[in-house]
């Protein structure tokens, strides 16, 4: 592709740059202009003194120098002396001096135009050197506006690699990192083959070490040999490789500052293009999380307002006065019962997909696990009426935090499914004790047990223990446990009890609980025992 | 209907629901007045003088928390408050807004008479000259003479303990948010102190209840507050 746009002139060389190498024609040049000097000076001679001839000859070195550089320079001032002797001191015509003292004119004379040569040349070399940085750095400017304007990597590159092959005759191509752990170009699209091969070896190592590598022996096999990290203050946004169309190692040695400069550029542009991606991407996220919420939420109102209007309506029914003949009472109560049922599900359904969701927020705060105990069984009442509860809470057991409700919620899943496995009578024991740095809590109970094997997976979705129980329940109950005891750091699993029946354990983070400032015991009842 | 009969207006805009409630509240005896909208609920409210109004907080019209402080700019009555399990949030600023208690959809006829009836008691205990002794469980307390007293023995308080008592007993059957408590107890600067209320919640259940796991007075209204029950 680029092999066709090769442009067929060599690029304009800066000036300045070659100013004090051999070139022969500017030498004539120099000589010429001596020699002009010369022709004006020889009618002069009659009307001027010998020592105001002098300065036609300086002038001649200084306009040399200033045009033409300090090879020629030097060059006009030696024949300069030479022209001057010849021409001018007596005797004339001839390269003998009688006078010694004109051998001090000419060591003075040589020495004003060495001297007065070399600095002006010197002076046009810096600014000549300054107009060609000034036009990098304009150059450069050109390129951070274009960088800043583009809109995709690809567009990115294209106009790094336009740059460098404008301005140093040298191929480019980004590279960023993909999922596996090579870094592929970002334009590798259209004609799908790229004017040189990439190192990944060296690639990687570039993004790596955040270092340039080069490797030069590499160009003759038409490989890119030199990488550039693109460099931020975040980290290696990915690297640019380098395929000079020559050879010559100077060039990217001379371009070093240049090339750096450009990778920085590049680095900004494509990390503002990443942050326009997660920019991007956060707000997609937060827009379907607001409508998961939406739909989240009007499901859950839409299933539940039925259901109230249901359980209420057959709850009245089995109330109602005169009191309906038993076997309608009865059905009236299983109308309710079952409501109740379906509203457990909706409720277990809406709670996963919350949690799954990840739009549950956790209201931690630090309380006794007492309190949620007690109001677990308090909201269990119904479903313990055959099963007494022992709670045992192990007296050091500190503040935890944790979000109550949704700690209420596993205690009531497996408080509830231990009165469901349990045949009658049976105490669900209750058990709350620190060991190391958690809190190790158990629901165990006096019912079958589980198998073993199928443990582990008893909190997936949608596992029950036994298959084809009679016990009514969707296997969702364990699942929302684990999700929040996982979502408290903690983790939950269930073992049998050698003496019978399943032990639900979950462990919940001890952490740092605040202090408690104890109450000064200066008021009313100071000093008195606590009560109980 | 007998005029004596308590008032209650119940504001729901499903149509079942209200049916419900009103079947079960007339059973109790009660006068029921129904409203679908709030903007229709707030006039029954002004114009019926109930004793109690019931109030979905999912109302198409307006934020059910919105029409609680404007019931309670001008009446004094109870409100219980119709609510879904996951919106404590929402349970809260109602309570914080005046509400005095609430029902968690869907809820049965049981449960929702005994808070109506819990809470038209308390409305005539206010109106009768309020009683400073109360007794639960095995307790007897009389805030007059500052003593409280478990199977005959003194249980002994501290002052902070004996105002969070006192203030569970004078909201008997009103569910107390945890800022309310804290508010009450600690002053205004604490209300971001849960736990202390929690200990000393804790405290007075060691002290008061029988099983102070499974308390049976103090309740716990997870994640909302505290309720006192006789």
């Amino acid at each position: 592709m680029e092999a066709n746009q090769r442009p067929v002139e060599t690029p304009s060389e800066p000036s300045g740059r070659d100013s004090g190498s051999a070139s022969p024609s500017r030498y004539l040049v120099a000589a010429l202009v001596c020699s002009l000097a010369t022709m004006v000076a020889l009618p002069l001679v009659v009307y001027f003194d010998l020592a105001n001839i002098v300065m036609i000859f300086l002038l001649a070195v200084v306009l040399i120098a200033l045009r033409l550089g300090r090879g020629p320079a030097v060059m006009a001032a030696f024949m300069s002396v030479a022209l001057f002797d010849f021409f001018f001191v007596p005797p004339r015509f001839s390269l003998t001096v009688n006078d010694g003292q004109y051998l001090l004119t000419f060591a003075v004379m040589l020495a004003v135009a060495l001297i007065i040569g070399h600095l002006v040349a010197g002076l046009q070399q810096q600014a000549s050197h300054a107009r060609s940085s000034e036009e990098r750095t304009q150059q450069l400017y050109q390129l951070a506006r274009e960088l800043g304007g583009a809109l995709t990597l690809i567009q990115v590159d294209e106009i790094a690699r336009n740059y460098l092959w404008k301005e140093m005759r040298v191929r480019s191509v980004i590279l960023v990192p993909a999922e596996t752990e090579n870094l592929l170009p970002v334009a590798h699209d259209g004609d799908g083959t790229l004017a040189f091969k990439i190192e990944q070896r060296l690639a990687r190592m570039t993004f790596a070490t955040a270092e340039p590598v080069e490797f030069n022996a590499l160009s003759e096999a038409s490989y890119a040999a030199y990488y550039f990290p693109l460099k931020t203050p975040t980290r290696v946004r990915g690297v640019i490789a380098l395929a000079p169309e020559s050879s010559d190692a100077a060039l990217i040695k001379e371009n070093h500052p240049r090339l750096e400069a450009l990778s920085s550029l590049i680095a900004i542009a494509v990390e503002r293009l990443h942050y326009v991606d997660v920019a991007h991407a956060a707000q997609s996220d937060m827009a379907s999380e607001r409508l998961r919420n939406s739909v989240l939420s009007a499901l859950s109102h839409d299933l539940r307002t039925p259901l109230t209007a249901l359980v209420g309506l057959a709850d009245s029914l089995a109330l109602a006065r005169p009191e309906l003949p038993p076997q309608q009472k009865e059905t009236a109560e299983a109308l309710r019962e079952q409501a109740l049922r379906i509203n457990g599900l909706v409720e277990n359904l809406l709670d996963m997909a919350r949690l799954q969701a990840g739009t549950v927020k956790l209201k931690m705060e630090w309380q006794p696990l007492e309190e949620v105990v007690g109001a677990s069984i308090k909201l269990l009442e119904r479903s313990l009426l055959d099963h007494p509860v022992k709670v045992t809470i192990a007296g050091d057991l500190p503040l935890l935090a944790f979000d109550a409700v949704l700690i209420e919620r596993v205690f009531c899943n497996l408080i509830e499914n231990a009165a469901k496995y349990a045949p009658p009578g049976t105490v669900v024991e209750i058990d709350a004790r620190r060991s190391g740095d958690v809190a190790e809590i158990s629901v165990c109970d006096h019912g079958p047990g589980v198998n073993e094997k199928s443990a582990p997976g008893l909190f997936e979705m949608f596992v029950r223990g036994e298959q084809e129980s009679v016990t009514p329940g969707i296997g969702l109950g364990l699942a929302i446990c684990r999700a929040i005891v996982e979502a408290h750091g903690g983790a939950i699993g269930v073992t049998n009890r050698p003496e019978g029946g399943a032990c639900f354990r979950f462990s919940l983070p001890l952490g740092d609980p605040p202090s408690i400032e104890a109450e000064s015991p200066v008021a009313a009842d100071a000093g008195n025992i606590h009560g109980r | 209907m007998a005029d004596n009969a308590p008032r209650v207006v119940v504001i729901e805009d499903e149509k079942q629901i209200r049916r419900f409630v009103r079947t079960a509240l007339e059973g109790e005896g009660c006068q029921v007045y129904e409203a679908g909208t709030a903007a229709q609920g707030l006039i029954e409210a002004g114009t019926r003088k109930p004793d109690l109004v019931i109030l979905d907080l999912g109302l198409p019209d307006r934020d059910g928390v919105e029409v609680v402080r404007d019931l309670r700019g001008w009446i004094g009555i109870p409100i219980i408050i119709l609510s879904a399990r996951t919106t404590e949030d929402e349970k809260i600023r109602a309570l914080d807004a005046g509400a005095d208690d609430y029902l968690v959809k869907p809820f049965g006829v049981g449960e929702l008479l005994a808070r109506v009836r819990a809470l038209l008691r308390r409305k005539h205990a206010i109106a009768e000259a309020s009683d400073p002794t109360f007794s639960f469980g095995e307790v007897q307390a009389d805030l007059s003479r500052r003593s409280v007293e478990r199977n005959g023995e003194t249980v002994h308080l501290t002052p902070i303990e004996y105002r969070l008592l006192g203030i569970l007993l004078a909201n008997a059957g009103k569910v107390l948010t945890h800022r309310h408590l804290l508010r009450e107890v600690w002053g205004p600067a604490s209300v971001e102190s849960n736990h202390y209320l929690r200990i000393y919640v804790g405290h007075l259940r060691q002290k008061l209840e029988a099983d102070p796991t499974q308390p049976k007075h103090i309740l716990t209204e997870t994640g909302v507050g505290y309720r006192f029950q006789f």
